[in-house]
């Protein structure tokens, strides 16, 4: 904590206020993660009569019990992290030399290549065509679709790219009067030196994937192939006006708010677990290409 | 061990001709360093040699090879960066290995390589160290380590010292001079520090706004000099320059300014060169406080002492032109806070053309090239 004794009047309250607002918009980003956990933990009849606000009500796991012995749940799980690892290897497989390419000053037409994939950041073709493409190729219903459809994203490739351009040209003349071929540079100097660049664009393609949710349920028919997010949506849609559910609250053990409630839950702790490895990264990697080190 | 020929080399940047069509010679096993104010094209002729520059005219051999269009790895040259270009991810022995396992070196191979590089240039206590936990001079030796440890056939060194401290600079390039005798190696060194230059060189190229103005050892550089560029650049303080005419005498000629009469050598070129307008060149040290035997004598004003220990440097002025004068303090200072003259040697005193700057001569003392 910094002494406030070196502050004068006017800075102290200045940080006082910033603290205040601060610790509002903490307390407004975790409150739903609290709220969304003591809902999956306590009973359909509380949840439905919209008792919980903080704390579980009538505290019970039923809803959880029901999540886990659901196959479909568990299959969408594994198709997710399917999608995630996949998805982020194949990105981070075309950003990383792409990216590389369009930082080299001798690449031949590099200012054209570089509008192109700045092009797509802010123009696409729009839903309708982007679906008969993906037919098209064949691409509808297969997890290699959804994975190669949404390799590259051109935010990333250019978050990177600066990264590279960031690096001084003596690593790599260096590393070519060493005998080192563009490969070579690019695999033994470029991303060693890039890790923090690429672990956040890995982490922004994680993310992503992970939450990845219009565009497979557009792509996917087959209820062996959907994600997570996909399947949280049957739940949520098909199964509010289910007659069996429509029992269960009778019971009141659970309802289809804790049941969607527990499925979050789920969704929510691979990328919590995974976060606190890859924080200092994120932190700095917000930074990137704002400030010449 | 191989020399290295530029013949002619041009460098274009668009429109922009930046080094116009060098010509050098490099022998083998030589130290040649290019020196010059930045922008001369120093660097760029350097890296149009390692490969890094395209050549946009002329010739460049290593050896006997044409190299103008050869790969830098192909070349067997090894460059030492100015900022050292340490990779900062892999260790000291990691750093120097690394041109030898791109090379698929066999493993022990790199190994014995290494350790004995490292104990040429005093690194072997750091071999597990990242660059970061190193100190210049380290870096710097790691720099030379990955160098050297290929063998090549020549040496680029790029403003290596630049970076470093002035107590250290002055240490590694005795160590630089060091590992030169040691290795052999064909060496080409760039810097604008004439004193880098001058101890370090077995010939000096003075360069400017890309092109040579001189070539030649030190010592020749700093007697005949060959125009007034290099008359300044070369020796420290630079040599006084100032206008003068030339008046012819019965015991020859002398220039004049301000007042002062300045006996010339007797020179080819100032034979009936009366009333020429001439650039008189004394350096700083050869301007004596004590009189000298066959000279002429100037007074002087003097301005400020700057004293540098056993030496000290008088800033004077004849007229309204600065004159410095270097002179022995012998322990004490205080004699030479009444200096209102000095002596200069007629056969230490360079004559420029006024126009060109082009040295004048060529008197019995000798001419420059």
């Amino acid at each position: 904590m910094t002494n406030m004794n070196l502050y004068s009047r006017g800075d102290r309250l200045f940080v006082i206020v910033n603290m205040m607002l601060i610790g509002i918009f903490a307390i407004s980003t975790l409150y739903p993660f609290i709220y969304i956990a003591s809902l999956s933990m306590s009973t359909g009849f509380e949840a439905r009569a919209g008792r919980v606000i903080l704390t579980p009500v009538g505290f019970t796991l039923e809803a959880y019990i029901r999540v886990l012995s659901e196959p479909l749940f568990w299959s969408s799980y594994k198709n997710t992290f399917i999608y995630t690892i996949g998805g982020t290897l194949m990105s981070l497989a075309f950003i990383i030399p792409g990216a590389y390419a369009l930082s080299r000053p001798q690449l031949i037409g590099r200012r054209f290549w570089n509008l192109m994939v700045a092009f797509t950041m802010w123009f696409n073709a729009g839903l309708i065509p982007f679906f008969l493409n993906m037919r098209d190729l064949g691409l509808l219903d297969s997890y290699f679709g959804i994975i190669i459809g949404f390799a590259v994203n051109g935010f990333n490739i250019i978050l990177l790219r600066n990264f590279f351009e960031g690096i001084p040209r003596s690593f790599e003349e260096a590393a070519r009067m060493d005998g080192a071929n563009e490969f070579q540079v690019l695999w033994k100097v470029y991303v060693p030196l890039s890790k923090p660049a690429i672990a956040t664009v890995a982490l922004f393609c994680i993310v992503s994937r992970w939450n990845g949710f219009f565009w497979a349920m557009v792509l996917l028919q087959d209820e062996e192939k959907i994600p997570l997010q996909v399947y949280l949506r049957h739940v949520i849609v098909e199964l509010s006006d289910d007659e069996e559910f429509a029992n269960t609250l009778l019971n009141a053990t659970y309802s289809f708010e804790t049941v969607s409630a527990a499925i979050i839950v789920c969704s929510i702790i691979p990328v919590l677990l995974i976060y606190p490895f890859i924080q200092k990264y994120f932190n700095k990697g917000i930074l990137l290409g704002g400030v010449k080190e | 061990m191989s020399g290295v020929t530029l013949e002619k080399i041009v460098k274009r940047y668009g429109t922009a001709t930046v080094v116009h069509g060098i010509d050098l010679q490099v022998q083998p096993k030589e130290f040649v360093v290019l020196v010059g104010p930045s922008g001369c094209g120093k660097s760029t002729t350097l890296r149009m040699i390692a490969g890094l520059e395209e050549i946009s005219d002329g010739e460049l051999r290593i050896g006997d090879r044409v190299m103008n269009r050869v790969a830098p790895k192909d070349r067997d040259v090894a460059m030492v960066f100015q900022n050292y270009a340490l990779y900062p991810h892999l260790d000291v022995a990691e750093n120097i290995a690394f041109g030898l396992r791109i090379r698929r070196v066999k493993k022990d191979e790199i190994a014995r390589s290494v350790t004995d590089v490292a104990k040429i240039l005093g690194l072997t206590d750091y071999l597990q160290r990242k660059p970061a936990d190193l100190s210049g001079g380290q870096r710097q030796r790691v720099a030379m380590g990955r160098a050297i440890v290929r063998h090549p056939a020549v040496f680029l060194f790029d403003e290596p010292l630049s970076n470093l401290d002035a107590k250290l600079r002055t240490q590694m390039r005795a160590e630089i001079k060091r590992l030169h005798k040691r290795l052999g190696v064909t060496s080409v060194y760039v810097t604008h520090d004439q004193v880098e230059a001058m101890t370090l060189a077995d010939r000096i190229v003075v360069m400017r706004d890309g092109r040579i103005e001189q070539i030649g050892a030190p010592m020749e550089l700093f007697n005949h000099p060959a125009n007034t560029f290099v008359a300044g650049f070369i020796g420290s303080p630079p040599m006084n320059q100032f206008e003068a005419a030339v008046e012819m005498e019965d015991a020859g000629p002398v220039a004049v300014a301000h007042g002062a009469r300045i006996a010339l050598p007797a020179l080819d070129a100032l034979k009936g060169a009366q009333g020429r307008k001439v650039i008189v060149g004394i350096r700083p040290e050869h301007a004596s406080i004590e009189p000298v035997g066959k000279g002429s004598t100037v007074s002087v004003e003097l301005d400020l002492v700057e004293t540098l220990g056993s030496e000290a440097l008088l800033h004077t002025s004849i007229g309204d032109t600065p004159f410095v004068i270097k002179a022995e303090t012998g322990g004490d200072t205080d004699h030479l806070s009444s200096v209102n003259a000095f002596h200069v040697p007629v056969e230490r005193i360079k004559v420029f053309d006024h126009e060109t700057g082009r040295v004048l001569g060529s008197s019995q003392m000798g001419a420059a090239a």
